[in-house]
């Protein structure tokens, strides 16, 4: 449980026997919490620990089913966000809540009962500009968020809350779409927020960074509280075994031991995205039977169409895919699947799966036009059930019940029996994108063991993620993509952290270093 | 010269055009928040029969116009809980508003012992200018020549056009359009402006209906109002949902609506169920070329548009 | 706090509420119809009988039901199974009339002796491609260049209204009897191409119907063509990464909605009208063809009794009048059980719950103690 406050000051947040579920799935279990006044508070867990849940319901998008929630010593309920933010609660969201259609200033006033009933565009723009100078955070107040780069985007999110002269912010996983080094400045804004006697929460699941800019830390995991401290007197060791419930081990990864010949070669391949800007731009990589490369990069340089590209479903402006020996480039989705392709995307009920159908006809989705599913233009039923009961038996995919749609399956239930399903079926390579995101601990460990198990049967792997863990954990190789192009290669025993974040945000270096 | 072929065509357009702005502009305030309403044509006919129905029995316009107002605004409700509330298929629940809102008008207008079917209404809307003013050349008809109605049409014209582009509210309305989750997230309650905006547009498509019933076709039938509903629905599109622009596409319409009539003036002959394709065909070919795939978004097409918002979505 | 009710999706819904739903909003709407016969001085009772009566209460009657049940089947299936792909086809009277158009077509230019089996094949047939090629006008654009098909189709709706009826009036036009001169009629098919009836007005139409909505159930749940179509009309996304070709998909279903839609206008011409009446062709079939497909779930096989029911409500229609109750009763009902049905997804897919109640064992603690 946290420590009560040393100071006898009334804490700017108080949470008492939160709980929140979803479903019948609880995200947050009798969580109490404290938050000082000028404080920087890090919430540290793992991805599905309620981090986020638990800044909605403080953010009143989400009302707990139960608890109490004191602001400034005043039990508050919030209805709706408009409730917080008249307690002077804002949040910044892991997905930015901004009109992408509207401009900067117009977002600013978006909801603010200050701003009088007429628009004025000048004066809005005039005072956006204004707030954007005394935060050091130059922004175009006329220009539309679409135009924005996300780093700007999340300045936009801050400024939002202090025109509201939000004393207490939220911050929900705020570097995750940033580069080291755009995340130091905005340390540096944060502590500035704080220095003004403001209040800053900052989810987090990355120890370093809590270190680096917390007062304070509360650690949860599956949902509840299982620890606070001051960061100063916190060991990271012991905060990592809080988050993870148990200790810290590197990952055994047995180093592969035969790698075999090159099976998907790609040559100056250039995919353009859907602003027909080329988003991959002149890429050439190789992969080897039996290999794991990562290609490491932060999000929104070209990895979604790099993977498209490849399987089809984005069109390759120029260049080359080969599979084999054999050109693939201009070949259709399908004959890529039937040519050895598979693919675990990164949206899992967004394109892996059909939401609305049954666990068994989507493990069916890239065969049934074969046999024992199909037989000639009729459908095998048994073929569907048989099939599929052996493959949830192996793959341990559970809480599976007869005509339930797919959807309602956990996270780590949706990707295993993804995994299943690409992995059974006849191929040479497989490309995966962000396998282990949003998973539990137990879910992330079965998925890297699948994939490792692909490597070890020969396949060629290529994993397309954001998550430096999850890379070093399973790539053999590692590429570094910024803007579409490789900045940076090398083996998985060389790489480091600190290399890799310097190379993502596009510090080219030496290609023998 | 006030009674030359294209001051009359003018003239003709302007008065077939006005119950069409009027539904036109609130389709586009619902529109504008999110919400696709097919009901159109089911909450004009049902303004059309409230409004001739209490002039009917009162004798005055305005209480005739009032309670097609508030009818078309409380019919509109229906769709509001479907979509808004329940958030199941808007397109689904427009027609199902559609063929309720038909079928009460025209049982209302043939209930009881004396129905209203083929009476004449009471009074109808007549120009409020005297005569010698629209004796005046060229700008005597188009300036003065009109009835109350029309004046109030370019009123609500200018009003929607402000509020929507040069107000706080009307700031929330598009965002709540374009993307219900942030605009929520900013402290608006989406529900609540989408539930408004229907309501308004039900409250201008009776008002449309009204007119018909009222000032274009002062007696009751069946369905006075044509097609004109469903018109207001295309011309959505083509005004790019924009209050001005329904103004002056309401008002092209109207005068296709005419060509029949000036071309028999002119001596041409083709046949009136061709002319009558015209709207339409002239609605297909606009969005053809204007308003396929992405040009829609271009056009101003609000991006959350027919798509139910949930809040505690995880 | 505990007062509060959330509303969540649920997973699977009972099958006895997806059968309740319907039938609930039958009931809802005729309660609703009956406030507004009393509101209207009328006798509820008395009219419901006589609805009923009509409609059921004899052997004529029950055929005259299923009359107007048989093209209201075409319609369904063409609405729900457009729907089920999220393709907006509410198109379906101007494919029923351009299919009808195509049907009279056909059926007055072939040659009086052509044997009744080809003839009838081939009016059944051209309604049906007549009704696709309507839909085609629609479904090309949408596929290729985007365009919307809810305004689309909507307005090719009233573009074949005055086509049909420009083909009646007009006077070179050969779908006009040369013999009808006071009234201008469509011209009668050759006897040959009507469907035989085999009792009262009904005729074999009403099996083409039942047979193309069975069809319709085996394609979707028994075949591979129509687990394509399951998994495009479930998401777009995942039926691309699978290797679906999605606009050949969407187009040929587009196609098919409208060809049984056409098929509803060809079965009119060829049985009980014998000629293109645009009349009789404009009552609102398409319309109400959605009506029964909501009603009925999307379900093709659900779509019989749905039909038969709005064919029973249709039929006593204008039975009403010889009680002094306007025939657009019919309509409030038809109209309210479309509104009820809707609502009632709303139902099916969701259930209620208190925060606390029915909820699993709240997860374990974590045994572990604070660190600082």
């Amino acid at each position: 449980m946290p420590d009560q406050d040393q100071s006898s000051a009334t804490p700017a947040v108080e949470l008492r026997n939160i709980d929140k579920s979803f479903y019948g799935v609880f995200a947050n279990a009798d969580v109490d919490f404290s938050l000082a006044k000028g404080e920087v508070h890090a919430l540290l867990g793992e991805n599905g620990a309620g981090k986020s849940t638990l800044c909605s319901v403080m953010a009143g998008l989400y009302r707990p089913d139960s608890g109490e929630m004191l602001f400034d010593g005043k039990p508050m309920v919030f209805k709706s966000p408009k409730d917080a933010y008249a307690a002077g609660v804002g949040m910044v969201y892991q997905h930015f809540r901004l009109v992408s259609n509207l401009t900067v200033a117009e977002n600013l006033a978006l909801g603010n009962p200050e701003v009088g009933l007429r628009l004025s565009q000048g004066q809005l723009e005039a005072e956006a500009k204004e707030l954007g100078e005394r935060y050091d955070f130059p922004v175009d107040p006329s220009a539309r968020i679409w135009q924005l780069s996300v780093g700007q985007q999340q300045r936009v999110e801050i400024l939002k809350l202090l025109y509201r002269d939000a004393k207490i912010l939220i911050l929900d996983e705020p570097t995750a779409v940033l580069t080291p080094q755009e995340g130091e400045a905005l340390f540096r804004a944060m502590r500035m927020l704080a220095d003004e006697g403001r209040s800053l929460i900052f989810v987090s699941h990355k120890l370093q960074e809590v270190k680096a800019v917390s007062d304070r830390v509360t650690v949860l995991r599956e949902g509840r509280v299982v620890g606070a401290a001051n960061t100063d007197d916190a060991e990271p060791r012991d905060l990592a075994r809080m988050m993870v419930g148990k200790d810290l081990v590197l990952p055994t990864r047995k180093p592969n031991e035969s790698v075999g010949d090159e099976v998907l070669v790609i040559e100056d391949l250039v995919v353009e995205d859907d602003r027909g800007l080329d988003a991959v731009d002149g890429l050439s990589i190789s992969v080897r039977a039996g290999e794991v490369v990562g290609i490491a990069g932060v999000s929104g340089n070209g990895q979604r169409e790099l993977a498209q590209g490849i399987v089809g479903l984005m069109k390759v402006k120029s260049g080359s895919v080969r599979l084999n020996g054999t050109d693939v480039t201009k070949k259709s989705v399908l004959a890529k699947i039937k040519s050895g392709i598979a693919y675990v995307p990164q949206s899992r009920l967004g394109m892996g799966l059909a939401p609305g159908l049954t666990t068994e006809d989507n493990l069916a989705l890239k065969q049934y036009r074969e046999p024992p599913y199909s037989n000639g233009p009729l459908l095998s039923a048994a073929a569907f059930g048989r099939r599929g009961a052996e493959l949830i038996e192996e793959f341990d995919v559970r809480g599976v019940r007869p005509g339930l749609p797919i959807r309602l399956l956990s996270g780590g239930n949706l990707q295993k029996a993804l995994i299943a399903r690409e992995v059974v079926q006849d191929h040479s390579v497989l490309i995966a994108r962000s396998p282990t995101r949003g998973l539990d601990v137990g879910a992330t460990a079965d998925v890297r063991d699948h994939i490792l198990a692909e490597r070890d049967r020969g396949i060629a792997v290529l994993l397309i993620s954001e998550d430096l863990d999850e890379l070093l954990a399973l790539s053999d190789r590692l590429v570094v993509i910024y803007e579409g192009r490789i900045v940076g290669e090398m083996p998985a025993s060389e790489a480091t952290a600190e290399r890799l974040g310097l190379l993502m945000s596009g510090e080219r270096e030496d290609q023998s270093a | 010269m006030n009674d030359s072929v294209l001051m009359l065509t003018i003239m003709a357009a302007i008065g077939l055009g006005t119950p069409i702005v009027f539904a036109t502009v609130g389709e586009i305030l619902a529109e504008r928040s999110g919400i696709l309403n097919l009901g159109v044509q089911g909450m004009m006919l049902f303004g059309a029969v409230v409004g001739f129905w209490a002039t009917f029995q009162t004798g005055s316009l305005w209480l005739g116009v009032f309670l097609a107002v508030v009818a078309g605004a409380a019919i509109s409700v229906i769709h509001a809980f479907n979509s808004v509330t329940l958030r199941v298929s808007q397109i689904v629940s427009g027609l199902a508003l559609t063929i309720f809102g038909t079928g009460v008008a025209i049982f209302i207008g043939r209930a009881g012992a004396s129905p209203l079917v083929g009476r004449p209404s009471r009074e109808i809307f007549e120009p409020i200018f005297p005569q010698s003013l629209a004796d005046i050349p060229l700008v005597g008809p188009l300036i003065f020549g009109h009835d109350a109605l029309v004046y109030l049409s370019w009123v609500i014209v200018a009003i929607a056009s402000y509020y929507l582009f040069h107000t706080r509210p009307g700031l929330t309305v598009r965002a709540v359009g374009e993307d219900p989750a942030s605009a929520e997230a900013a402290g608006i309650n989406v529900s609540r402006v989408r539930y408004i905006h229907v309501m308004l547009g039900g409250a201008l498509a009776g008002l449309g209906g009204a007119y018909f019933s009222l000032a274009l076709v002062p007696s009751w039938q069946d369905n006075p109002i044509g097609s004109a509903g469903w018109i207001a629905i295309a011309l959505v599109i083509l005004a790019s949902w924009r209050p001005w622009r329904a103004l002056w596409v309401a008002y092209l319409f109207g005068a296709a609506g005419r060509v029949n009539f000036t071309f028999q003036t002119l001596e041409i002959n083709i046949p009136s169920n061709l002319l009558a394709m015209l709207p339409f065909l002239l609605a297909i070919v606009a969005m053809l070329i204007l308003a396929s795939g992405k040009r829609a978004r271009l056009l101003g097409a609000p991006e959350a548009l027919g798509v139910p918002y949930f809040r505690e979505e995880r | 706090m505990s007062r509060r009710i959330i509303v969540e999706p649920r997973g699977l819904a009972p099958w006895w509420l997806k059968l309740l739903i319907p039938v609930a909003s039958v009931i809802a709407a005729l309660a609703l119809g009956a406030l507004f016969l009393m509101m209207t001085g009328n006798d509820w009772v008395e009219v419901y009988k006589k609805m009923a009566d009509t409609a059921f209460g004899s052997g004529r009657g029950f055929a005259e039901t299923l009359v107007s049940a048989t093209p209201l089947i075409l319609t369904g299936v063409a609405a729900a199974i457009a729907f089920k792909m999220l393709v907006w086809n509410i198109g379906g009277e101007g494919q029923l009339m351009f299919g009808a158009i195509a049907a009279a077509g056909v059926g007055i230019w072939l040659g009086g002796g052509t044997p009744p089996i080809i003839a009838i094949t081939a009016v059944v047939l051209a309604g049906a491609i007549g009704g696709a090629f309507w839909a085609s006008l629609s479904a090309v654009p949408k596929v290729y260049l985007g365009t919307n098909e809810i305004i689309t189709t909507l307005m090719l709706n009233f573009i074949a209204l005055n086509l049909m009826q420009y083909l009646v009036l007009g006077s070179f036009s050969p779908w006009r009897d040369p013999e009808a001169t006071q009234f201008p009629q469509g011209r009668p098919i050759i006897d040959n191409a009507r469907i035989p009836e085999f009792f009262h007005r009904l005729d074999w139409g009403l099996f083409i119907a039942i047979f193309v909505a069975v069809l319709a159930w085996f394609v979707i749940s028994k075949t591979r063509s129509g687990f394509e179509y399951r998994i495009v009309g479930d998401s777009f996304n995942t039926a691309r990464y699978a290797g679906i070709r999605v606009p050949k998909k969407i187009l040929g279903t587009f196609l098919l909605s409208g060809a049984s839609a056409g098929l509803a206008g060809s079965i009119l011409v060829a049985g009980i009208l014998g000629k293109m009446d645009p009349r009789s062709l404009d009552l609102g079939l398409g319309f109400t063809g959605i009506i029964v497909a909501a009603l009925a779930r999307l379900n093709p096989i659900a779509i019989i009794p749905v039909a038969i029911l709005m064919g029973a409500l249709n039929n006593a229609g204008p039975a009403l009048q010889s009680i002094g109750v306007p025939t657009a009763t019919v309509k409030i009902l038809q109209g309210a059980i479309l509104i009820f049905a809707v609502a009632g997804e709303f139902l099916i897919g969701n259930r209620f719950r208190r925060p606390r109640e029915s909820v699993e064992e709240k997860p374990e603690p974590a045994k572990e103690a604070s660190a600082a």
